[in-house]
Order: C-alpha cells, then sequence, then structure tokens
C-alpha cells in the first residue's frame, strides 16, 4: 500500500480517507462529490507527504499509455467507467507496484474484494469512505 | 418509453462522453426552469441570474455541476440522441427512467428504482416493463455472456 490513510483539510470540509485494499472504488449516488474530492487531490499532490499520488481523468492526455507508465504510486481515476478499457483493468490487477482510487461503478475484470467498496460519505463537513458492502 | 442500448456505437447521434458534451454544448443554452429544479434535485444547486451555481462547495459554473446532473440535463435538452448512463448513480438513474422517450446507453445493470408500469425497449427488440423486467432482462443478458465469453467494458 502506498498510503493507508490520506487526510486533508480544505475548508470547511475534512477529508479522512483510510484505505483497505490496493484497489478502492468509489461509487454510490451521483453528486456526493466525487469530482470535487478529486479536484482537491490535485492540490493535496503538490504536499510532500503525498507526492505519490497521480491523477487521470478524461482530459488526461494518453490516458492508456500514461497509466501503464506508473510504478509505485496512488492513482487516483476519474470518470473511470468511461476512461478504462479491458487492458487497463488487466495492467491494474497485475501491476501491484501502485494503488488505485477508482471512481468507477463497473468492477466488471477487476480483482476485488469486499474491502474494495466505498461510498464518499459527509457528516458536518467530516468526509470519509464509507464501506458499502458490510459483512461480505 | 425509454430506449436503452447495451452495445456502444459511436456517431454523432451519441453522446458518450457527457461531461465534454455538456461543457460544450448543453451548458451553453439557457436553462428553464424544469432544468433548474433538476440541477437542484440532483446537486442542491441553485443557478444564479448569472449563469453561476451555488452549492455547498462554494460558487462555481455549470461546468462544476456532477457528471450525473450534466447526463440528465444532456438526456433532456438533447432529445433523440442516445446518452451513455454508465456513469449515473442511482439517484439519477431512477430520474431518467421517470422520463419518456428517451434514449440511453448502458452496458451494466444498476440497482435503483424503476416505476411498475415503465416500459422499456431494450436495443430495439425487447420489451420490457418496471423494474423485474430490467432485472430479470440483464440477469439473461448475463448469462448470455458468460457462455458466449462476451464480456465488454
Amino acid at each position: 500500500m502506498i498510503y493507508g490513510r490520506i487526510e486533508f483539510r480544505a475548508n470547511p470540509f475534512h477529508y479522512d480517507l483510510q484505505f483497505d485494499s490496493r484497489i478502492t472504488l468509489v461509487r454510490g449516488d451521483s453528486a456526493t462529490g466525487k469530482t470535487y474530492l478529486y479536484q482537491l487531490l490535485e492540490d493535496v499532490k503538490q504536499l510532500e507527504e503525498y507526492r505519490d499520488i497521480r491523477l487521470l481523468n478524461y482530459k488526461s492526455d494518453d490516458f492508456h499509455g500514461t497509466l501503464k507508465s506508473y510504478r509505485d504510486k496512488f492513482i487516483v481515476i476519474d470518470n473511470a467507467d468511461i476512461l478504462l478499457e479491458n487492458e487497463d483493468r488487466r495492467f491494474i490487477n497485475f501491476e501491484s507496484s501502485n494503488q488505485y482510487l477508482l471512481f468507477l461503478r463497473n468492477c466488471d475484470g477487476l480483482n476485488v474484494s469486499a474491502e474494495s467498496f466505498t461510498v464518499l460519505e459527509e457528516r458536518r463537513y467530516d468526509v470519509s469512505l464509507r464501506k458499502e458492502l458490510v459483512g461480505a | 418509453m425509454v430506449y436503452l442500448y447495451t452495445e456502444k456505437q459511436e456517431n454523432e447521434n451519441w453522446i458518450l462522453k457527457n461531461d465534454v458534451y455538456f461543457n460544450l454544448h448543453t451548458g451553453n443554452q439557457p436553462f428553464t426552469e424544469q432544468d433548474k429544479e433538476a440541477i437542484f434535485q440532483i446537486d442542491k444547486a441553485r443557478v444564479t441570474q448569472d449563469a453561476h451555481i451555488e452549492t455547498k462547495y462554494g460558487i462555481g459554473t455549470v461546468r462544476n455541476l456532477s457528471t450525473g446532473c450534466k447526463t440528465y440535463l444532456n438526456v433532456l435538452k438533447n432529445p433523440g440522441k442516445v446518452v451513455g448512463a454508465n456513469e449515473c448513480g442511482g439517484n439519477v438513474l431512477t430520474l431518467l427512467f421517470a422520463l419518456d422517450d428517451i434514449r440511453l446507453y448502458m452496458n451494466r445493470p444498476e440497482r435503483f428504482d424503476i416505476k411498475e408500469d415503465v416500459r422499456i425497449m431494450i436495443n430495439d427488440r425487447d420489451l420490457v416493463v418496471g423494474k423485474r423486467g430490467y432485472e430479470l432482462w440483464w440477469s439473461s443478458e448475463y448469462e448470455r455472456r458468460a457462455k458466449d465469453d462476451l464480456w465488454e467494458n
């Protein structure tokens, strides 16, 4: 694991994101703040302690080639449902030096566990990743 | 009737990159009261008179709306086009499947509420009704894909 936890404050919000799987999927309803989190991480990765974060979305140049070039990185992918192809999913499965935070609904072809499925939850400006599958 | 397509096509009548299409086209059109109500219902965002939005995350532009909200507006404001709904959460899908005469692309099922009387024409071939019809169709489709080893993204 590159990061077991990413914690930061972006007023008025406090983010405390804990990861128990090499591949974390963030799903849930629309408008729960997934893309907003992605945008915050663009700034958070400028901090020394989070320098291994890499971000990819629909605006990324050469998405597939860039993804495959990463090693030992914490890779965040927004819009993953329209970006990930079968070959990308295989890379994510087998390039185990990377950790992934995927804003993705379709987990077909990914080696995920019950720990992988999360939804963003905000309570009184505290934002965390809640496990989607409880007791699975 | 909801027209649902499960096999991807890429042509000018299909909108697959909802953020891009919204930012370049749909978002530049004037918003009706119906649009504004949808924006508030989905994103809890208020559209101001100068076409900005106010949300709990702050003040922004319509480009800052969620992908699900942009998808809903792409459907609403582009009748006749097939719009990709794979990035939508259950809250938006429930709203979409309450609309009439719309065309959606989804290559996998999602759990969400569909009213019992909603008629869904799948791939211009199979007519199903309501949530039960939708789920039964996807069950048989997954069996077919597994049998034929036809997994797609």
